[in-house]
């Protein structure tokens, strides 16, 4: 058997096959973090979802603390704020939205206050100085109390209830109180009965290092200035300050302000570093299909009880994008969107030294491209997974373990396992058919079948390829391995005559799309043209097709299938995610290899599509699927009137392709095959067979072993469990058997195991 | 004097027997090695011919669990 090459650990940087600019292009693509539709058009950036959210599972204390982050006085704002953000709401298009405000004043109202004070906290060092009232002052102080500045407010009004009360007439007493209540709870120093003049002002400069105005304030003192709206300063006066009226303009003017001030206070240019200020549009995608409507709650004037916010509350959809989550097993399973794990992802193929916690979640994507087409914005996560394999392996930083049986099982399909022929009795032809190498591993008396009626109903010949396409190699990102694979197929291709391709697989067919010199069809096709032939069998219950993830965009295939299927007397049940959306099964892009759970989480979402039997057209879903369980059968088991039965295990699966040969090189071509015969006998128990099989230890892995204990006489005796173990290093493993000896020539294996570190005896 | 480390010691008491020189496997030191980095332990070793035995359970934990962290690094 051929070997493949370990890697070693120190690495010598190669070829970089991935680059930033692409990923950040795709990352572009997902919209899990764009925010919601109602949070997008607040220009406080209030985090309406959250808020809605708490409050819809009646927690209205933890609605209020979400509420307070926007809005330091909840009560003055939820009264005279303008809510652009119910017009947002996604509701709206399909019935009522939700009434935001209405929920903010109950929040404001019934939402119990957590902190009442900051009198604790550490206060910053650089000192605020607010001249004049009104709701700007009002609002910069409680934001500026947020950020935990010092801050002194110098008023005419002689109260701070007088204070509170110019600019806020239109709260009733109930809100007043609390909103005076909530302001004594801040930590704002106040200097009631100013007079505030140029003078006093400029006084008070040496004693502050930031000074803010109220907007009358600036107009009277300084009616020529100029000022800077985005910045809400007066750099003329260096007056922190504003000119807009009305709740929602000083809100918004003050959380600017607030910031300005941050940078003042820090000597930095406030131009700088602002981030997103204001409402913004939203790219973020909301399934509203799925959307339960129900009534508005109705709101009596009076405002909504606690009660009533509950339930209005509680009618938020919570707009996410989760398209892709609740598509892919394998994104679910990792709990990260695409745009988080591919950003990790590319990190993970750019560290040089450390640990590549990524290696994992990049080898257990199926790469079946499901995503792309859930997607509203065509996020190809399976692109991004692909091109970080490959750059592992170009940086010589991917693990050989995750896809070597795999890559293994290649090397045998074209190796041992390769047959490539003319039909007999033509030299070149116009046809090969090319099984793949699972239908051949899996079927085989099927693949014989397909094969002997294209060959008597196909005119101009049909040669026979039974190997890998490639797409082994491809997957685990092995790309040099790949281009080897190419040219040896076209080697073969080429002595054949270069003939048509006829497809027994999905993915061969698309991977051998990819040659230049190779035009494919799919057997399904060539099948619907010739017309089924006889011996066939429909199912007598209705069957769930499940679609190949390499017909994936391929309406005819996926077509075809269904009228072959018909014409079988089948009844199709068409599942959720079927055609282009359809799932993985799990073993695509090597991830049964590299990942058993995620694999079998995959498995397990196609088969709760549909209690009903599954019908594929790619042998590697049909044998997943059995596996589970499930009856299960691929098309060309009901074409040709076969049954694989159950599924082989992967000892088996190699033995059934060297069969097939054999048997056709010796029925059709009339060769006798080079067979290898053990001159003793090997027996396993039925626990040592289960081992092998999860532990992927191959019958011919025992055999090398046996034969070098044979060879040798190596070996242990344990005298506690009475069973011999011999072992042997074979590539890059080392295999231990447990068995017992019956006789000179017979052997019973009770165990097998294997390791990839190599053991030496040491000296000294 | 340095002390030698060893990362791992399995003493086989006497219960195990090479096959091939019929002697019992004693403690012995023996080294893993995986992608360039070795480890030192003691492990069943036949004095006569320097058969190392790694039993099941080292294989499928320590071993194992230390082979994924490598392929990682």
């Amino acid at each position: 058997m051929s070997q493949i090459e370990e890697r070693g650990s120190t690495h010598v940087y190669k070829v970089n096959r991935i680059s930033k600019e692409e990923i950040d292009s795709m990352v572009e693509r997902c919209v899990y973090e764009e925010p919601p539709f109602c949070n997008a058009a607040c220009p406080l950036k209030l985090d309406t979802r959250a808020m809605l959210k708490a409050a819809g599972s009646g927690d209205l204390k933890k609605a209020l603390q979400v509420y307070e982050k926007a809005a330091p006085f909840p009560l003055i704002l939820s009264t005279g704020c303008e809510a652009p953000c119910e017009a947002k709401c996604r509701l709206c298009e399909v019935g009522d939205g939700i009434d935001i405000r209405n929920i903010e004043k109950a929040i404001a109202r019934y939402g119990q206050q957590t902190r009442l004070g900051s009198i604790f906290r550490t206060k910053k060092k650089k000192t605020v100085a607010i001249f004049g009232s009104g709701l700007f002052p009002l609002f910069l102080a409680g934001e500026l109390e947020k950020k935990a500045y010092p801050i002194t407010v110098f008023c005419e009004q002689e109260t701070l209830e007088a204070f509170l009360h110019c600019e806020t007439p239109f709260l009733d007493t109930d809100a007043f109180s609390l909103e005076l209540k909530r302001l004594k709870g801040k930590d704002i120093q106040f200097v009631f009965g100013c007079t505030i003049t140029s003078s006093f002002l400029e006084e008070k400069r040496t004693a502050f290092d930031v000074l803010c105005a109220s907007g009358s304030v600036f107009q009277q003192l300084y009616p020529e200035a100029a000022f800077l709206p985005e910045l809400m300063i007066c750099e003329a006066a260096q007056l922190v300050t504003c000119r807009e009226e009305g709740v929602m303009a000083a809100a918004f003017g003050a959380k600017k302000a607030a910031l300005t001030v941050d940078r003042l206070a820090q000597n930095l240019d406030p131009r700088n570093m602002r981030g997103s200020e204001g409402a913004c549009e939203s790219r973020l995608y909301t399934d509203l299909s799925e959307a339960i409507l129900l009534k508005r709650i109705p709101e009596n004037g009076q405002g909504y009880s606690a009660e009533e916010a509950v339930a209005e509350a509680k009618r938020c959809i919570q707009c996410h994008c989760e398209e892709c989550m609740k598509s892919c097993a394998y994104l679910r399973h990792y709990k990260k969107y695409p745009g988080l794990l591919s950003k990790e992802i590319y990190n993970n193929t750019q560290i040089i030294m450390g640990d590549h916690q990524l290696n994992k979640p990049m080898n257990a994507c199926s790469l079946c491209g499901q995503c792309t087409v859930v997607c509203p914005n065509g996020f190809d996560m399976a692109h991004v997974c692909h091109i970080a394999r490959q750059n592992m392996v170009s940086t010589d930083k991917m693990p050989l373990a995750p896809h070597e049986f795999a890559l293994l099982d290649l090397y045998f399909s074209n190796g041992d396992a390769f047959l490539a022929r003319p039909q007999p009795g033509f030299d070149t032809c116009r046809y090969v058919f090319f099984p793949g190498c699972q239908a051949s591993a899996i079927a085989p008396e099927t693949v014989k079948a397909a094969y002997l009626d294209l060959c008597s109903r196909l005119e101009g010949g049909v040669a026979l390829m039974l190997g890998c396409c490639g797409a082994i190699c491809d997957w685990a990102g092995r790309y040099e391995m790949t281009g080897r694979t190419e040219e040896f197929i076209d080697r073969e291709m080429s002595k054949l005559g270069n003939p048509i391709v006829i497809a027994g697989c999905p993915t061969c067919a698309k991977e051998l799309k990819s040659h230049e010199e190779i035009s494919v069809r799919g057997i399904w096709d060539v099948l619907l043209e010739l017309g089924l032939p006889e011996g066939g069998y429909g199912l007598d219950r209705p069957v769930a097709v499940h679609d190949s993830c390499g017909a994936r965009g391929d309406a005819e295939t996926q077509k075809a299938i269904r009228t072959i299927a018909e014409e079988l007397g089948c009844t199709v049940i068409e599942t959720p995610y079927s055609g282009d959306r359809s799932p993985c099964c799990g073993y695509g892009g090597l991830t049964a290899y590299a990942n058993r759970e995620v694999a079998a989480e995959m498995t397990e979402q196609c088969l709760k599509r549909s209690e009903a039997p599954y019908l594929s057209y790619c042998m590697a879903c049909r044998d997943r699927f059995a596996r589970q369980g499930r009856e299960s059968r691929h098309i060309l088991e009901l074409v040709y009137g076969t049954d694989a039965g159950s599924p082989p295990d992967i000892s088996e699966k190699r033995r059934n392709r060297l069969t097939l040969k054999n048997d056709l090189l010796r029925e059709l071509w009339l060769e006798e095959p080079m067979e290898m015969k053990l001159d003793y006998q090997l027996n396993y128990t039925e626990e040592a067979r289960r081992l092998m099989d999860e532990r992927m230890i191959l019958t011919d892995d025992v055999i090398d072993v046996m034969n070098f204990y044979r060879e040798t006489g190596e070996a242990v005796y344990d005298s506690e469990s009475g069973l011999l173990i011999a072992r042997n290093r074979v590539g890059n493993a080392t295999f231990w058997i447990k068995f017992i000896r019956e006789s000179e020539n017979s052997y019973t294996v009770h165990g097998a195991y294997s390791h990839r570190m190599n053991v030496v005896k040491r000296q000294g | 004097m340095a002390i030698e480390k060893n990362y791992y010691t399995i003493d086989p008491e006497g219960k195990l027997q090479c096959m091939k020189c019929g002697v019992l496997l004693e403690k012995g030191k023996a080294k893993f090695m995986y992608l360039d980095n070795g480890f030192p332990v003691e492990l069943p070793v036949c004095p006569v011919c320097g058969f190392v035995y790694v039993p099941e359970e080292l294989a499928l934990g320590k071993v194992a669990s230390v082979e994924r962290a490598l392929e990682d690094k």
